[in-house]
């Protein structure tokens, strides 16, 4: 048996899935102030009468680091910069930073070497600080971490209480400023994040449940908990990954999907592609920061079932203001909801209510109360189709850097259209209508998110870099450099070296049986010609175990 | 000028072509942007706010027949990474039109400068002239009247100079090392244009070596002040890399930040690379300060790894040189109306002039015999006799007749006229008509007898 538990904004929902059918769901509302007691309070609703022994699997998706970083109780984090050459490091939006000598170039060379007395400096000012945590990241250190080492080394030496992290530890991707970013993240919400963890293990062991516990990342994936303790911002938006690995579990397999999660203010959209979840191109906004947080794309379009109505100079307008709830519900102003309501597309609120918020708006349009009905829930449902359109043509317009990308880019629409969350079962069908596909609101809808997390297989990506010329590999993230002597090296050697690596990494991580599935996701070589001759090759790859659903699983 | 004024972002397509090659160890090879794609990516400048990345898309076999004469035809001419390098230009100029960017960077290969108005093949590396049809697209599409381009590639621009010779509203300047000691050997200060546009083309050459100084004296004492008064409409940088210190195929010493301030004071709408192959000491560095400077952002801190301030002078000769080149060239210019007054005065009804052309890259002869009407009420149509032989090849006989907008009438049943009498003659192979007026381009294959057109 497997359990899943999705701490979400209003409720925290629990499912026990057992082979391909769900046994059991419970839910308790979400208390911001204490995550760990209503995960618990969800669990133990689960578990009543429940044999635990069973239990083979547990996973978590919470909202605790998001939250974190929402609401500024991060710890505070001193940035160490080498940026080398390039862009003026206060161009970027990365607050107060130490900025250090020394240089990498692309290929991993240093071109300016580091300047010892300057770093001591450095040391002595982080500790009139007072901060005790401190992010070390150099302009192409992912290439040639040896800047990062020596200064951590140095750092360590004068302040030996704080805890210093390396960016090419954090992401192997280039982007100098997001991984600064994120490097800054995982620092100020690791402790936190080691605590929540520890209580998490405690009150499994307390319960009895031994199996492994994971948590579920932005991209879909889960990981040991053990093993996310090094990377708690991979954590963040797991929400929304729920929902749709949720989607992905209770719709057919490979198929074009849109997943519509509207909310009472907002209506989250995206996209499954023939299959897979659509990624966001580059890292996860946070807050105000751009990461290297692997996310799927998520779109929020600030519309909802509470959205206030406003009718101005006979021009109807819905959110994107919420005003109270629904006049059904009790509230003051006219809504989408009461529209819905009024039109018996849904049977939420008080039905007189509803036609009191409709007649207003019609009183003013100068129609009946059905025809002002029908208007709002038209409008509604044109917005959130018109934002899926949009969405479509960005993912088609995204940039491309060879010619067979850009040629054979597809166009896809939407085979179906897969309402989850509480909004979603009455407005889903008329987007899909309107969108000319398939309207599904899957069975166990509301708890989607926790079904997700329940059967997500875990993910991991590694970045390989080889140069031939340089005769060296680097594997960024899992701090690995290495010897390659052949020059010629193949892309397919590049690639058996990624898997060997990629398969370490899952091992270390406790998942290594999950290594078999990992594909590669980019691969590029590149002849390196100085004057007219080969000296050597660039080699890239990307290998990853994508989002996906464990093998038990199978769609009903 | 015009982005002086204007706000928003500078637009940028970056298009590699990583898996397009003139052959495998060419310096126009998948290589050669490689680099400036790790710098520019890990610099983080498409995710700053001041910048915002497009995707290129193909340019139509129209785009092309407005700009250029291709023998056979536009299809065996181009590969789809030519459309797609041409195509990012034109992309940039829609968003640029709609108010979207405040300017825009084409960062694309392959290059374009070297390409003539009849296309045989690929010389000094380039196929079709991006910046030129550019430049006819501003003008059919969106009705711009007078454009100017600036050619800052160590190679004289000569492509893009044959293609507007005789237009009076293309401003064409191109700095260069002098062609006495590098391809293509020409671009001298003699090279004004044609008749009726004498002086609408300036050539300035410098002596190998020369400095961001030298360059920069260029800018500030005769590029500025001719843009000053011509007013250009969009002003155009046809942007190559290679007049680097440390660029294999030249000898200048210009350097990154030199190409940066040029950027910033020559403020262009549009900014299309063309050479430039020091891949790994100039180009990733000259890029990202060029994306700097257009979009505003400080570019002081980029530096190559062994630039030393001050560490090339150019001697008191070269100074000499440069300046009497630039006064020589500013004279030209003050006196372009009279001298066009003067030229027409001498010729008749038509202007006549003969040219070889020799496409290095491809091993190909060409010889022309071009006319131009000298029309008192219209620019005048044009006709064009080419023949091309690759090594002991076939001989490829074209025959070209060209419209211009605003053609009166006579000059348009002249040209029609001439393009039906050059049908069913078997000794040329090939006819076309370009149509800039109508916007229309036919062709036709004698030996065939099909036509076709776009």
């Amino acid at each position: 048996m497997l359990v899943g538990i999705d701490v979400g904004g209003t409720t925290t929902n629990a499912v026990l899935v057992d082979g391909d059918r769900v046994d059991k769901t419970a839910y308790v509302p979400t208390d911001h102030d204490d995550l760990l007691r209503c995960l618990l309070e969800a669990l133990d609703e689960l578990i009543r009468g429940v044999d635990v022994s069973k239990i083979e699997r547990v996973v978590l998706s919470t909202t605790l680091i998001t939250n974190m970083i929402a609401e500024r109780k991060t710890d505070p984090v001193a940035l160490v910069l080498i940026p080398g050459p390039g862009t003026n490091p206060r161009d970027y939006n990365l607050g107060e930073a130490i900025i250090l000598d020394g240089a990498m170039d692309f290929r991993g060379k240093e071109i300016d070497r580091l300047n010892e007395p300057q770093i001591e400096e450095a040391a002595a000012s982080i500790e009139k600080s007072g901060i005790s945590r401190v992010a070390v990241v150099g302009k192409f250190c992912q290439r040639n971490p040896s800047h990062e080492e020596s200064v951590s080394q140095i750092l360590a030496r004068a302040l030996p209480n704080s805890k210093i992290e390396l960016g090419h530890r954090v992401s192997g991707h280039l982007n100098f400023p997001r991984r600064a970013a994120t490097t800054m993240l995982t620092l100020a919400t690791k402790e936190s994040y080691a605590d929540f963890a520890a209580a998490i293990s405690r009150a499994l062991e307390g319960r009895r449940i031994n199996a492994p516990v994971y948590i579920l990342k932005a991209d879909g994936g889960t990981l040991p908990l053990e093993g996310s303790l090094k990377m708690p911002v991979e954590t963040i938006f797991s929400g929304p990954a729920a929902s749709i690995m949720g989607v992905m579990a209770l719709t057919p397999p490979g198929q074009t999907s849109v997943v519509v999660d509207i909310g009472g203010t907002t209506t989250d959209l995206a996209l499954i592609l023939s299959g897979r979840p659509l990624l966001s191109s580059k890292g996860a906004r946070v807050d105000s920061m751009l990461t290297h947080v692997r996310a799927f794309a998520i779109k929020s379009v600030a519309i909802g079932g509470d959205s206030a109505v406003d009718v101005d100079d006979g021009c109807l307008a819905v959110g994107p203001e919420r005003r109270g709830p629904p006049l059904c519900l009790g509230g003051s102003s006219p809504t989408p909801t009461d529209a819905l309501r009024v039109l018996g597309k849904s049977s939420v609120g008080d039905l007189e209510k509803a036609k009191e918020a409709m007649a207003g708006v019609a009183g003013k349009m100068g129609c009946s109360i059905e025809k002002a009905a029908g208007m709002v829930v038209d409008l509604v449902v044109e917005k959130i189709a018109s934002e899926i359109d949009e969405m479509f043509l960005e993912w088609e317009q995204e940039p491309a850097y060879r010619i067979w990308e850009i040629m054979k880019k597809e166009k896809l629409q939407a085979q179906n259209v897969v309402g989850v969350g509480g909004g979603s079962v009455a407005l889903a069908p008329l987007v899909a209508a309107r969108m000319g596909a398939t309207s599904i609101v899957p069975e166990h809808a509301p708890v989607a998110n926790a079904i997700g997390a329940a059967v997500a297989r875990p993910t991991i990506t590694l970045n390989l870099h080889i140069d031939t010329e340089r005769g060296e590999y680097v594997a960024a993230e899992d701090g690995i450099m290495g010897q390659v002597n052949d020059r010629q090296m193949s892309l397919t050697q590049a690639e058996q070296l990624a898997r060997r690596l990629l398969t370490e990494r899952a091992e270390r991580l406790g998942i290594g049986e999950y290594a078999a599935e990992a594909e590669v996701t980019r691969s590029e070589v590149f002849n390196m010609i100085r004057g007219w001759s080969t000296v050597g090759k660039l080699l890239d790859v990307r290998m990853e175990i994508p989002a996906g659903l464990l093998p038990s699983w199978r769609c009903s | 000028m015009a982005s002086a004024i204007r706000e928003g972002k500078t637009g940028l397509i970056f298009f590699p072509a990583f898996d397009w090659a003139i052959s495998p160890t060419h310096p126009e090879r998948e290589e050669r942007l490689l680099y400036t794609r790790d710098q520019i990516f890990e610099e983080g400048l498409m995710d700053l706010p001041q910048i915002e990345e497009y995707k290129p898309r193909l340019a139509e076999s129209k785009d092309i027949a407005r700009t250029h004469f291709c023998v056979p035809d536009v299809e065996s001419q181009v590969t789809e990474a030519h459309l797609i390098a041409a195509g990012s230009t034109l992309t940039l100029a829609d968003a640029w039109e709609r108010g979207e960017i405040r300017n825009g960077f084409a960062l694309v290969r392959p290059p374009g400068h070297h390409s003539m108005r009849v296309v045989h093949g690929n010389r000094g590396f380039c196929n079709i002239n991006n910046i030129a049809i550019l430049v006819e697209y501003l003008r059919s599409r969106y009705g711009h009247k007078r454009l100017a381009v600036i050619d800052t590639d160590v190679h004289h621009g000569d492509g893009t100079q044959e293609i507007f010779w005789h237009d009076p509203d293309v401003l064409c300047i191109s700095f260069h090392q002098d062609g006495h000691t590098l391809y293509p050997g020409s671009g001298f200060v003699n090279e004004i244009g044609g008749p009726q546009a004498l002086a609408r083309t300036l050539n300035i050459p410098l002596p190998p070596g020369t400095t961001d100084e030298g360059i920069h004296y260029v800018l500030d004492n005769l590029i500025l002040p001719v843009l000053k008064d011509f007013q250009p409409e969009l002003i155009l940088n046809s942007a190559g890399q290679d007049n680097h210190y440390t660029d294999p195929l030249a000898n200048m010493r210009f350097s990154a930040n030199g190409y940066a301030q040029l950027n910033e004071k020559l403020a262009p709408d549009i900014c299309v690379l063309e050479g430039g192959y020091a891949v790994e000491s100039a180009l990733p560095y000259v890029n990202t300060g060029i994306i700097q400077a257009m979009a505003g952002l400080d570019y002081s801190h980029v530096r190559e790894p062994d630039y030393v301030p001050g560490s090339f002078v150019q001697s008191d000769a070269m100074w000499r040189e440069i300046k009497k080149t630039v006064e020589q060239v500013n004279e030209a210019w003050a006196e372009r109306e009279e001298m066009v007054q003067m030229a027409l005065e001498g010729l008749g009804d038509f202007y006549r002039r003969k040219k070889r052309i020799f496409y290095d890259t491809d091993m190909i002869n060409e010889s022309q015999e071009e006319s131009v009407r000298l029309c008192p009420d219209c620019p005048g149509y044009m006709t064009i006799s080419s023949s091309a032989q690759r090594g002991h090849g076939i001989l490829n006989n074209a025959f070209c007749v060209s419209i211009p907008r605003g053609a009166c009438s006579s000059c348009r049943e002249d040209a029609s006229e001439e393009y039906e009498e050059h049908l069913e003659n078997r000794r040329i192979g090939y006819v076309y008509l370009q149509d800039k007026d109508r916007d229309r381009f036919k062709f036709c294959n004698n030996m065939t007898r099909t036509q076709k057109g776009y």
